[in-house]
């Protein structure tokens, strides 16, 4: 078991430095030419992830209080710390492993559209469920923060949660957030920009505890694609859309795509994919 | 020229040779008549006609398949399970149906269209009654189980294989709720009939149904199956208790839906409110509060045994 | 030629590696079996409930008053559940009905009677061809502000209260509360909802159905949704009930008794649509995917201003849009048949005569099935466009505003309008039966186009309640007539 050495950015919880007011957001709208990093927005349906998308992008997008539901427009943009940002909302999902059209659109993003950072949103409330999609989503990406969201509602039922030992544990940054109240925003936007810029380098949790036969199989997989593919930096993910039989992903390796994703400068986002993703929020 | 109907038939042909050959029995053209509901004179010209185009071979009234009579009814074999697969998993048709559809689109699907169905399902490896399904080159890797008649009174084992021919039968064991990876137990068997437990509830079967069960007999160590365990929907509001597991019956979308909520062995769910007219029931789940029908609840088997808390 | 079914080996050009990789995930695929999946989900679950564990701590002693759980029990309970949900929704609809009466009646005052003349005049004065003046003026512009008038203050007042109840986390518990009937139906518990917002806009309802996740169901709920007696339709019922069934009985007993019809038409259309959502989960969607689940979020107070305003100015867009995609073209057709002469009569004269035999057999008339035929972008402009054409038809040219003008008039006028045109008890219940059972207006059935991409389910929520319509008013009419023969 490696034990990650994750140092929180120093000073996050200091609002009188410039880089966190949040006066130097600048939102963007739905206009959002020029980008300087791209940012995904996932998380389970119900947790605030389009009252944050809102927030980042003064875009206003209707949501009911349960899931499935409404959403019209999938990118926002904004400007933070004199870079301009390219935000992707992707749909609300309980777990990227089904096949299930959100799921699989959400899931190919993360992988194939290589975003810069990954704001996964996850409810304070119900932490348990929420992590299993976090700890996917990590399986696939190391560029990511958790937005620790509805911490008002987690007050307001006295449940407290330990920000520091959830990122040792991730290995991401991790930001406390009431997104209605626009509180921990300006906080999030600096994690990501430090993410996104590397100064912060992330070393994401792997799941390890899966029965013997899946380990070895993963093993024995894993030790391929890494000879195939060197540098390719979630081959255990690969491996395990391999073993559930990911089209997607077969096509992937046959068409020799993993070898992309092994370069450092990762490339624009893949226009497909993001309208993609606009079909699934329309349909 | 061979037109579409003959062409249905002799791949009925090459799935029953080819069945009977990996059984031990001998094909005979009487049987082949029988099968294919067609005349004995008929089921003759057809089995030649296939000799002609070398998918096996006559000698006296014996038949053998070759090698490309082989691959063909593979072939066959795989788009009907994978059909059956198809059916089970995406659509909302009762098993009763899985079998019938299967029959008439196992020679309607082109090559093509039975790869791009295995890529969607993302290549299976079994069929829903637990058959395993060809890769596209032919090979598969056995169930291995024993009929549930071979086993010794006392002994576990795990089903691997419910036969669905033929319907009649096949309907029986469904009604029974039995089904690919469910763990029993033998009690009894005797040339009436043969009596084992599975959990705490008994069934009671003829030989000749319960030899359409095949299983693997499991040391006791392997066995992961509780007694006391009951359904999710015999807990009163207000009661907790612990998942033991998903019924094998639970498959496909609603399965996926079951583990996507954090329903899993081990989970600890606690029964909160019913609805005011009397279904669903809503159940604290990881903390959410999630509302499931009583068919739903049917099909998660739980425990009181060892809730912690 | 028989197919030996053997398939083609992949093409050599993969590379080795790539296929090799294949080839392994193929082979181990057998080891770890059909539950591999599962496996992983148990194993990351397992890992989240450790890490869960280490961060999170809950109050020692679970809290003395659980909000959230006081309240569910409440609006679940046995006694109580049922009388609060029809008191709220109760409230909803009478509020919406009470409070859109003055915005509607200010609208309709500016926009039709005066924008309207005072365009007329400006047209006059800068002396526009006549054609072009009733094109712009009484084609475009009517329609166009006549769906705004109707249908935007309902629409502005109904969708925030929903919105506000939704965000405040009690809908999901309306649905818990109906499942069991929705269930008996083949239905889904959520349809319910979906249903309430179709009796606001059925384009709405069907958007709304977005919530539910079970396609089989999903796909039942879109279909039956046009049985929801629409904002749209519920003018036509009133004036009908009013004029036809309320004139029945005493004048004291008038306004009850023609409110109860319109209830009854209402509630025979909630009747139908289980009924119909019963058929198709037994028929034509049988093999349809079917899941339940029914999540019940945390109550949470709803940030009431800016929902209202986010919600009047969507809603608000979505009517202009739908007025001026939608109802504007209508109005340019209603125009043009009114006023383009084919031989000695119009072509709307001309096509009345021709729908005159069907209509009598449907008990209805050649008039108020090509008002429907014109119609179909906005159920609004039905009864306007009924009047204009029953004074073309029958000359009675001392009402209206001209040939292609809509408009509507006293309920003594109309009624008057009415008799001339020939107009019976049964033309008019078989109005309220039509204007219940036709096809979706022209936005619902774009709608539903968008939302199930498909044009096979899209033909059948046009089609079927437009066949159901035509058998009920056939039937009724025959029967009617054969009573009235021996009576």
């Amino acid at each position: 078991m490696t034990t990650p050495t994750v140092k929180i950015p120093a000073g996050h919880n200091c609002a009188t430095c410039p880089a966190h007011n949040i006066g130097n957001l600048t939102k963007l709208g739905i206009n959002m030419e020029n980008w300087d990093y791209v940012v995904a927005l996932a998380g389970n349906p119900n947790t605030g992830k389009s009252t944050i998308f809102n927030a980042l992008t003064g875009l206003r997008q209707h949501t009911g209080n349960w899931p499935g539901k409404t959403v019209t427009r999938a990118e926002g943009g904004f400007e933070f710390g004199s870079h301009r940002y390219k935000i992707v909302d992707l749909p609300g999902t309980y777990s990227l492993l089904s096949t299930s059209l959100d799921e699989e659109v959400a899931r190919n993003f993360i992988l194939f559209g290589q975003p810069d950072v990954t704001i996964i949103v996850a409810d304070a409330t119900r932490l348990e469920r929420n992590l299993n999609l976090v700890l996917q989503v990590l399986e696939i990406t190391d560029r990511a923060v958790l937005a620790l969201n509805l911490m008002d509602e987690a007050r307001r039922h006295g449940i407290t949660v330990d920000e520091r030992s959830l990122a040792r544990d991730l290995g991401v940054p991790v930001i406390p957030t009431a997104a209605r109240s626009r509180q921990g925003v300006p906080e999030l936007l600096q994690a990501v920009h430090d993410v996104a810029t590397g100064a912060f380098v992330c070393q994401p949790h792997r799941i390890k505890n899966e029965p013997p036969a899946l380990k070895s199989a993963i093993k024995a997989l894993v030790e391929q694609l890494e000879t195939a593919f060197p540098g390719l930096p979630n081959a255990r993910w690969v491996a395990l859309r391999l073993l559930d039989g990911d089209q997607r992903i077969i096509e992937a390796v046959k068409r020799g795509e993993l070898g992309d994703l092994t370069r450092d400068d990762p490339g624009q986002t893949n226009g497909d994919l993001v309208l993609q993703l606009q079909e699934v929020q329309h349909a | 020229m061979i037109t579409t109907n003959e062409r249905i038939l002799s791949e009925d042909v090459l799935k029953h040779i080819y069945k009977c050959e990996k059984n031990n029995r001998r094909p005979t053209m009487e049987s082949i008549a029988g099968v294919l509901q067609i005349k004995q004179d008929e089921a003759s010209t057809l089995v030649s006609k296939m000799a002609a185009h070398n998918l096996l071979t006559l000698q006296g009234d014996e038949f053998h398949l070759t090698e490309a009579g082989q691959d063909y009814a593979l072939q066959v074999i795989r788009a009907h399970r994978l059909w059956e697969r198809y059916l089970a998993d995406e659509t909302g048709f009762d098993e009763a149906q899985w079998h019938v559809q299967a029959e008439q689109h196992e020679h309607h699907l082109t090559p093509d269209e039975v790869e791009a169905l295995a890529a969607r399902l993302g290549y299976p490896t079994h069929d829903p009654h637990g058959d395993p399904i060809p890769s596209a080159s032919g090979q598969y890797v056995p169930h291995g189980g024993q009929p549930l008649t071979a086993l010794e009174p006392g002994q576990y084992a795990r089903i691997v294989h419910i036969e669905d021919e033929p319907p009649i039968v096949y309907a029986q064991l469904v009604a029974e709720g039995l089904y690919p990876d469910t763990e029993l137990r033998l009690k009894e068997i005797s040339t009436e009939r043969v009596r084992f437990l599975v959990g705490d509830t008994e069934h009671r079967l003829a030989p000749i149904v319960a030899r359409n069960i095949s299983v693997l007999p499991l040391s006791p160590e392997e066995v992961t199956e509780q007694t006391n365990t009951e359904r999710l929907s015999n807990l009163k509001i207000g009661e907790t208790a612990q998942v033991v597991r998903l019924s094998p019956a639970c498959r496909g979308p609603e399965r996926r839906r079951f583990m996507d909520l954090g329903i899993l062995p081990g989970t600890v769910i606690t029964a909160e409110m019913v609805s005011p007219s009397g279904d669903p029931t809503a159940y604290l789940i990881r903390r959410s509060l999630i509302g499931l029908r009583k068919e739903q609840a049917d099909q998660i088997h739980i425990t009181r045994d060892v809730v912690k808390q | 030629m028989l197919n030996t079914g053997q398939m083609n080996p992949p093409e050599n050009a993969l590379p080795n590696a790539a296929q090799n990789i294949l080839d392994t995930a193929n082979q181990l695929r057998w080891d770890v079996g059909g539950s591999a999946h599962e496996k992983i989900v148990e194993a990351i679950y397992t890992d989240a409930a450790r890490i869960a564990d280490r961060a999170v701590t809950y109050p020692n002693t679970p809290p003395r008053f659980n909000l959230d759980r006081t309240i569910d029990r409440l609006v679940t309970s046995r006694i109580w559940g049922f009388p609060l949900m029809i008191l709220l929704f109760t409230f909803v609809f009478w509020f919406t009905i009470i409070g859109a009466n003055y915005p509607s009646s200010f609208l309709a005052w500016l926009l039709l009677d005066n924008v309207h003349p005072l365009l007329k005049e400006g047209s006059a004065a800068i002396g526009l061809p006549w054609w072009l003046d009733g094109l712009l003026i009484d084609g475009m512009y009517l329609a166009t502000a006549w769906v705004i008038a109707v249908m935007l203050p309902p629409m502005a007042i109904f969708f925030p209260l929903f919105t506000l109840l939704e965000d405040f986390g009690y809908l999901p518990r309306v649905a818990f509360n109906l499942d069991n009937i929705f269930k008996k139906s083949g239905a889904h518990g959520k349809q319910s909802l979906s249903m309430m917002m179709g009796f606001g806009c059925n384009a709405a309802g069907v958007v709304a159905t977005r919530v539910i996740d079970s396609p089989r169901e999903r796909l039942i709920a879109i279909i039956t949704n046009n049985f929801a007696l629409c904002n749209g339709r519920w003018p036509t019922q009133i004036l009908i009930a009013t004029l036809f069934i309320g004139a029945l009985v005493p004048a004291y007993l008038g306004g009850i008794i023609s409110a109860l019809a319109v209830v009854g038409i209402a509630m025979l259309g909630v009747l139908l649509s289980f009924v119909v959502s019963w058929a198709l989960s037994r028929t034509w969607l049988k093999g349809e995917a079917s899941t339940f689940s029914l999540e019940l979020p945390p109550y949470r107070p709803p940030r009431f201003w800016q929902t209202v305003y986010t919600s009047l100015i969507d809603r608000t867009i979505y009517v202009l849009w739908r007025a001026i995609v939608f109802a504007l073209p209508a109005g340019v057709v209603i125009w043009l048949i009114s006023n383009v002469m084919i031989g000695d009569a119009s072509i709307a004269e001309h096509l009345v005569n021709f729908l005159n035999p069907i209509g009598w057999l449907l008990g209805l008339n050649g008039v108020i099935l090509l008002a429907y035929v014109v119609a179909i972008p906005a159920n609004e402009i039905v009864i306007p466009t009924v009047l204009m054409l029953t004074v073309m038809v029958t000359g009675a040219s001392q009402y209206g505003a001209g040939s292609g003008v809509m408009f509507e008039t006293g309920s003594q006028e109309t009624m008057a309008l009415f008799h001339a045109g020939g107009w019976t008890l049964l033309t008019a219940v078989n109005l309220m039966l039509f204007s219940l059972l036709h096809n979706p207006c022209s936005t619902t059935i774009y709608t539903i186009y968008k939302e199930t991409g498909s044009k096979r389910w899209t033909t059948v929520a046009a089609l079927l309640p437009l066949a159901m319509g035509f058998v009920v008013t056939f039937v009724v009419a025959q029967v009617w007539r054969l009573f009235a023969m021996m009576g």
